[in-house]
């Protein structure tokens, strides 16, 4: 057997441990449960749910490449969310019709836009500092809003644009029974979303493990030393940027199919979208990937059951006309949780968990 | 790198290509329009002044770039609303004397109350994160979330009209030319404001300090000064600033919403990146060329109003990065 | 021999992950001036920036005038009677030389004013450009401007980081006057690697390496090993 180089030796043995470990196993059920969702649970809240989880953690994932992994904070991501999903909208809605290859065009002109405009944003970076960096990125998707918004005649303006599905993805369409269990056109379309995220997943874990992201991380810690080493930061950064504004927009794409609607509000908002990826990240933990699965399903789901939990407490406490404030004002709660969990948590949950799992390891090899 | 006399030679160009693009439109409107949005432009550049001097100079001295600085501005203009509801008779009354005592007094309601909310956000979140970028922008985000949730907790989420004390509103009819006399008021304000930022900085020793501590914040330290005082000082009046501003703005707008905030955020912003940070002149300068685009692009080419800005951002950002009154670092 | 004004014992400092100063011990004794030597990056500069509190000491004590200090933040060991002038020379180059003084000027009293005048009588040059912008002036005079704001109030010691470094020899002359005036009002600790000064104004040394101090002594010794010069000291041509 040739020798190993240190390297080689390392990962080998990383990759050992790889299956059988509980991370592993956590992983295996949670996508056998996805698998199972809709066929456990026949509500449409809760298939909704969980397309939405899927999706948002996608995109909190592509959000966490560039902010955890490179080290760039970005206000733009929410538009180029927004972008992919105005593209299939375009072609399956305003300028098309609904069919399997306006479908598959619709998201690769979303990628290609998404790629074009990441790069030239990129750009920008070399110029400012981080700070101007972030400043710039939230004006230019406000301006995304507003242009939006006031070139109605191209973009359909305040109303948004309508679409549907081509032929087994529709919300009419009835594939019998299998098994016992009805097929549906929305159980297709969940399908056909939830492996396109886990496909999307994979290829930025991919992306995240390879020598490239490798490079990111070194810049992300110390981009002068990188430099010294003889990566160009510049061209590295632009590249991790324009993958994760693609990943991005094909996220919003795959929102479009599902919700069937786009207007500037929903799909391109700093307050809707952009805000509920950040609080994704960090509350997750940033860094992780897997950190946007778990904030995405945090939000989503209490987002979701708030309504719930407000007449839970309505009828428990009828009185208690503080609580009822309070809760009515979620955002409020989320804003002070984002800040204690910035101040106290940075890492996010999926941090400090690896934080807290790494330290008996140190121990032991004393 | 670019000499000292490239940097002063394009810092003139620009300035010079300024004035005579907003000479233009005299081409194809009346004088009299042109008057009328001059003004108009004029007085939303110096609110404008208001709120991104705090900016500028907070990110100029301390590094720390406050994206709460909206929200604040949005609690100046609701504290000042308040007392024009507490007050009412004083703003619906038609006496000089009673209206400028109401302003006057909203004026300093704002002013203290977010002068104090703006120690405490100083003090409990943002010194935690002092050196560390990304959780500034982070933190000072989340408080801009809570700030303005608690603005619809405490006034209701609905847009209210701000009412305007009577004797400000109309206008003065010189030489066949209407000028309201609101916006006249806001660019006195705005003028003496600068003029009091610009002699506290130049002669009084606190100035001195500050914009000392803005070139070398560990000299200062180590010259004997607490430099944590002086950052919880410049940061609770620099939020004291854009709550004015933000009551002025609402009266000009005569409007208050509680996500008023982050329009202007955001027109602050790239009013910092074209003045130059840490400086009070450039917040200026860059300031009333934004307010003067805004209000000309508005009235000949409606569309492109929200965007010219971002424009002359990009454009400053490629020929001077810098900003136009750098304060150097 | 008399109570050392400064005690520095075992400090050890880091920057970021690096371990800077590894256990570094001096001392400085009234009415003298000691001088920190050695090649760069040994920590000279790291040491005086722990004394003056503007780095942490993660280990070690510094005691001035009795009293430890390595807790205590910069400002509160400046007003105890310690300045600070650093490599870069730390002028405000916006502000103009009146105002780089007033900075300094703790107090603006009658006794202030005092001391002023006397510094500017060490100083004239200062006076010729009082209205000037500090950036404007020439490498001696903004180092001679770093002195005259550090020893403007009762400043009992004095903390110099490089003042010869990129000086025409003539300046460097007048600098060498300077301190020698100044020594009998306050201790002065410098870092240099230029031995020339070194040797025209300091009392004691200690020879820093690596993070530690290597060796000590008076001035007097070091002139004599010629080995401990060459190894550690830059020798310019006088």
């Amino acid at each position: 057997m040739p020798e190993l180089t240190p390297i080689q030796y390392y990962r080998a043995q990383e990759r050992k441990g790889r299956f059988k470990n509980a991370g592993f196993a956590l992983r295996i059920f949670f996508i056998c449960l996805f698998l199972l969702l809709p066929i456990i649970f026949s509500s449409f809240k809760i298939v909704d749910l969980a397309v939405k989880i899927a999706i948002f953690a996608t995109l909190a994932a592509s959000f966490d490449v560039l902010l955890g992994y490179t080290g760039i904070l970005s206000f733009g991501h929410g538009m180029f969310f927004g972008i992919g999903a105005y593209c299939v909208a375009f072609l399956m809605g305003k300028y098309g019709s609904p069919s399997y290859a306006n479908l598959i065009l619709g998201l690769c002109l979303a990628a290609a836009i998404s790629m074009v405009l990441a790069f030239l944003i990129s750009f920008l970076s070399l110029r400012v500092r981080a700070i101007f960096f972030a400043m710039i990125t939230l004006a230019i998707a406000e301006l995304a809003i507003i242009l939006a918004t006031k070139l109605s005649g191209f973009t359909g303006g305040e109303d948004g644009i309508s679409m549907s599905m081509p032929g087994v993805l529709s919300v009419a369409f009835r594939g019998g029974e299998f098994l016992g269990i009805k097929i549906t056109g929305r159980m297709l379309c969940y399908y056909l979303i939830l492996f396109s995220c886990m496909g999307l997943f994979m290829l930025m874990l991919r992306f995240i493990h390879s020598p490239l992201g490798r490079v990111l991380q070194a810049i992300r810690d110390n981009s002068q030393r990188a430099e010294a080493l003889g990566y160009k930061v510049f061209y590295y950064e632009s590249m991790s940027i324009t993958f994760g504004c693609i990943m991005a927009a094909l996220a919003g794409g795959l929102y479009a199919v599902w919700v069937g609607y786009v207007n500037p509000e929903s799909s391109l908002g700093v307050m809707t979208i952009m805000l509920d990826v950040l609080l994704m990240v960090i509350i997750g933990g940033m860094g992780t990937l897997y950190g946007g699965i778990i904030g995405a399903a945090f939000l989503k789901i209490t987002q979701t059951f708030l309504p719930d939990l407000q007449d839970m407490a309505r009828n428990a406490f009828p009185n208690a006309d503080l609580l009822h404030q309070v809760l009515e004002r979620w955002l409020l709660l989320f804003g002070v949780l984002f800040i204690l969990v910035v101040i106290f948590f940075p890492k996010g949950v999926m941090g400090t968990v690896r934080e807290r799992m790494s330290k008996p390891h140190a121990g032991r090899s004393r | 790198m670019v000499s000292k006399v490239a940097r002063n030679w394009s810092r003139k160009v620009i300035i010079a290509g300024a004035l005579i693009l907003f000479l233009l439109p005299l081409i194809q409107i009346p004088f009299r329009t042109y008057v009328t949005l001059t003004i108009a432009g004029l007085a939303m550049g110096m609110l404008l002044f208001l709120v991104a001097s705090g900016v500028s100079i907070i990110l100029g001295l301390m590094d720390v770039l406050n994206f709460a600085h909206g929200a604040l501005f949005a609690w100046g203009a609701y504290a000042g609303f308040s007392v024009f509801q507490w007050l009412a008779p004083w703003v619906r009354a038609d006496s000089v004397a009673l209206n400028i005592g109401v302003f006057g007094l909203a004026a300093l309601a704002a002013i203290l109350a977010v002068g104090i909310l703006g120690m405490v956000l100083e003090r409990m979140i943002v010194r935690r994160v002092y050196g560390n970028h990304l959780f500034q922008i982070l933190i000072t985000f989340g408080a801009t979330i809570v700030l303005v949730e608690l603005i619809r907790v405490i006034w209701g989420p609905n847009d209210e009209v701000m009412p305007t004390p009577l004797t400000l509103q109309g206008h003065w009819d010189v030489f066949d030319v209407v000028i309201l006399r609101y916006p006249v008021l806001c660019i006195a304000l705005g003028a003496a404001t600068y003029g009091i930022i610009q002699w506290i900085l130049k002669q009084t020793k606190l100035g001195i300090i500050v914009r000392a501590g803005v070139e070398n914040r560990d000299m200062v330290q180590a010259m004997g000064y607490n430099i944590y005082l002086l950052f919880t000082g410049v940061f609770a009046f620099g939020a004291a600033l854009a709550a004015f501003g933000g009551l002025a703005m609402s009266i000009f707008t005569m409007q208050v919403y509680p996500d008023m905030g982050s329009t202007y955020l955001l027109f602050a912003f790239i009013v910092v990146i074209i003045g130059g940070l840490g400086s009070a002149t450039g917040s200026l300068v860059g300031a009333l060329i934004v307010g003067l685009a805004y209000n000309y692009v508005a009235y000949m080419l409606p569309w492109a109003a929200a965007g010219v800005n971002i424009l002359v951002m990009i454009v400053i950002l490629l020929i001077r990065p810098t900003g136009l009154f750098p304060v150097g670092k | 021999m008399s109570e050392p004004i400064l005690k520095v014992t075992d400090i050890h400092t880091y920057i970021g992950r690096h371990h800077i100063l590894q256990g570094v011990s001096f001392e400085a004794l009234p009415d003298s001036v000691t001088v920190l030597i050695g090649r760069n990056g040994a920590g000279k500069s790291t040491s005086l920036k722990t004394v003056i509190g503007l780095l942490p000491a993660f280990r070690g004590s510094i005691v001035f005038r009795g009293e430890p200090i390595e807790d205590k933040k910069p400002y509160e060991i400046a007003r105890l009677g310690m300045a600070f002038v650093p490599e870069d020379m730390g002028i405000f180059t916006t502000l103009t030389v009146e105002e780089n003084m007033r900075v300094a000027m703790l107090a603006e009293d009658k006794g202030s004013q005092g001391r002023l005048e006397k510094v500017l009588e060490i100083f004239p040059d200062l006076r010729k450009f009082w209205k000037a912008k500090a950036g404007n002036l020439s490498g001696g005079q903004k180092q001679m401007l770093a002195i005259a704001r550090a020893i403007t109030n009762d400043t009992d010691l004095l903390l110099i980081d490089e003042p010869s470094k990129g000086l025409a020899p003539v300046i460097v002359e007048s600098l060498i006057q300077v301190i020698n005036r100044i020594k009998g009002k306050s201790v002065v600790v410098l870092v240099e690697q230029n031995f020339y000064m070194a040797s025209r104004v300091g009392d004691r040394y200690f020879i820093l390496d690596d993070g530690s101090v290597v060796h000590s002594g008076t001035m007097t010794e070091l002139m004599e090993r010629e080995d401990l010069q060459s190894r550690y000291l830059v020798i310019a041509q006088r």
